[in-house]
């Protein structure tokens, strides 16, 4: 860069410096303005209209009152909301474990070779960018138990079908099978990715002190991960609580309510029941633990971002 | 001694690999399979078009000349393209603003953060105020409430994708444009929007990705004439039965899309991804 800009800038009279800096002002507004706006008015403001409506009782769609934090309290009396908490804290539990050991695993065996990487990489994009609704569905048909390609699988190797969809801790442990399918290349993704950004110098001066191949991951792959171990945890279990197409689709929350997550759930108080005001006191409780989770953890995942600054 | 364990580790590495391959691919491979079989074949063990039985393609005919899913495709279309436009318009500029200027109160990494945190909230929690928004402003069941919508949650990756690659711009090619006279708006315009093309190109291509795919949205703000793909799955009778051809093709129809798009953004999947904590 011969045109280096300090210098003729210097000399500009002071005029036109200032001219300069007003218009920096301008422009930066102008330029973060419309996005600041924007999701100010699709997050935020409904943000506040849930708290708002959550304060009001509605039957079929009328709003009735005021009835300050009844809905509230309802939510802890609700034995079928807090079931299906408790089958969305397994699903979130379940699915983050096998994602994150799988694709740990996977990241970790096949780092250090290069041929088929490329190739690797590619297949993990495809379930990542499925449809999730559309794969629920097809599993319907993986997992079909009569005459499905898992269950004639699993007679081929001697056993007994399994009755996938239609029992009810089956049909939970098929939602989650069906998650690690589109996840785990997620987490394998990054995890490689995250390998590789690792410095290699320090391998072989380790190699040169004669560590062993377990002594390079406990003192230096495991440490430098860590953030990045976070991070994927992060996310992973950020989308895990939102989860809602594959129950919908695969099970669509049955047997009874066997899969029935807490979205649905509150989807269905929402759009089946019309109860608005219950529906989104449900919102803010769920809101409430994933915050709560997330600023746990997000400090940890904060100086990945921080390091770009 | 030591080449036998090299044999052994490339054996393993070999056998590993093939076997991610076929978990990856199966299901796809599955898919399409039955949307070429005659209901007769279905449930045949046969793998092989053309050597074990006679493909078809009637099913694909057949839905090809549906009405609905005709619709839902140009609906899903013009639904992830207008979202995606106006996420990368809205993000980009805002993309430009973190990365060029500094910001006090709040600060760059405050809003950065901000931004990110868009991607925490349950998407449930929004089904009740954009339900009651898009009855009041007449929305329900249109193409444009699903583009707002979309444009919403898409706008953090393009806001984060994008301020990665203004950062990666050297700054001295802007200050040169100028000492020569130019605006903000000019340099920005002629002079770093260019060099970022690429970058652009791949944001838009993710969020039409995630935007195809979106479900519980579509699902409770249509119901006829803005109904997309994702939806018109769920709701045909047949696809929950054992019609399993059917089930191929719409499945196939529905989520070639979007993984096509996503092999054409590969080199920024995992930015996208981890929201621009990791370069990949």
């Amino acid at each position: 860069m011969s045109r280096a800009s300090e210098e003729p800038r210097a000399a500009d009279p002071p005029k036109k410096r200032a001219g300069r800096a007003r218009e920096t002002e301008r422009t930066k507004l102008l330029f973060i303005g419309p996005a600041v706006l924007w999701i100010l008015a699709f997050t935020l403001f409904p943000l506040i209209y849930v708290i708002y409506t959550s304060f009001y009782s509605f039957r079929y769609g009328q709003r009735l009152g005021f009835v300050g934090f009844d809905n509230f309290a309802r939510l802890f009396s609700d034995e079928n909301l807090l079931l299906d908490l408790a089958t969305t804290l397994i699903f979130v539990a379940g699915t983050l474990a096998i994602e994150m050991t799988l694709g740990l695993g996977l990241a970790l065996f096949l780092s250090r070779e290069i041929r088929g990487r490329n190739l690797l990489r590619t297949a993990a994009t495809l379930p990542i960018f499925a449809t999730p609704v559309a794969v629920g569905y097809l599993g319907i048909t993986m997992f079909y138990e009569t005459n499905g390609p898992i269950n004639n699988f699993i007679r081929l190797l001697g056993g007994s079908g399994i009755p996938w969809l239609s029992d009810p801790s089956w049909a939970l442990v098929s939602v989650i099978l069906v998650d690690v399918w589109q996840w785990t290349p997620f987490v394998f993704l990054i995890a490689l990715a995250g390998l590789q950004g690792l410095p290699q110098e320090l391998y072989d001066a380790a190699r040169v002190d004669g560590a062993s191949g377990f002594q390079q991951f406990r003192y230096i792959t495991f440490p430098l991960m860590q953030p990045i171990l976070w991070l994927i945890f992060f996310l992973r279990l950020v989308e895990a609580f939102k989860v809602f197409d594959i129950p919908v689709s695969l099970t669509n929350g049955g047997p009874g309510t066997a899969t029935e997550v807490y979205s649905l759930y509150t989807y269905r108080t929402a759009l089946n029941f019309f109860d608005y005001g219950y529906a989104a006191a449900q919102g803010i409780l769920l809101l409430v633990i994933v915050m709560l989770l997330v600023s746990l953890i997000f400090s940890r995942v904060r100086v990945l971002y921080e390091e770009q600054e | 001694m030591q080449r036998t364990s090299t044999l052994l580790r490339n054996g393993l590495f070999g056998v590993v690999t093939i076997v991610v391959f076929f978990w990856v691919l199966f299901p796809f491979y599955w898919a399409f399979l039955n949307s070429i079989k005659n209901p007769e074949d279905t449930f045949e063990p046969s793998w092989i078009p053309f050597l074990q039985f006679r493909p078809t393609l009637a099913h694909w005919r057949s839905e090809l000349s549906t009405p609905e899913t005709l619709h839902a495709l140009l609906n899903s279309t013009m639904i992830s393209i207008g979202a995606a436009t106006l996420a990368l318009f809205l993000g980009t500029l805002a993309a430009y603003a973190l990365a060029r200027f500094r910001f006090n109160l709040p600060s760059n990494g405050t809003i950065t953060t901000w931004f990110i945190s868009q991607r925490v909230f349950p998407p449930v929690v929004f089904v009740i105020p954009f339900f009651l928004l898009m009855r009041q402003l007449q929305l329900l069941d249109s193409v444009l409430g699903l583009v707002l919508i979309n444009a919403t949650f898409t706008l953090p990756f393009a806001v984060i994708i994008m301020s990665q690659m203004f950062r990666e711009v050297p700054k001295e090619l802007e200050e040169a444009a100028w000492v020569d006279g130019a605006s903000h708006l000019q340099s920005f315009s002629s002079v770093v929007l260019p060099l970022v093309a690429p970058g652009l190109a791949a944001t838009w291509i993710i969020c039409m990705a995630f935007s195809w795919n979106e479900f519980l949205f579509a699902l409770s703000l249509t119901n006829k004439s803005a109904v997309p793909m994702p939806v018109i799955i769920a709701g045909a009778q047949d696809t929950r039965g054992v019609q399993f051809w059917f089930v191929g093709v719409r499945v196939l129809l529905t989520m070639l899309p979007p993984t096509i798009l996503a092999l054409l953004a590969q080199r920024y999947i995992v930015r996208g991804l981890t929201l621009g904590a990791l370069k990949g």
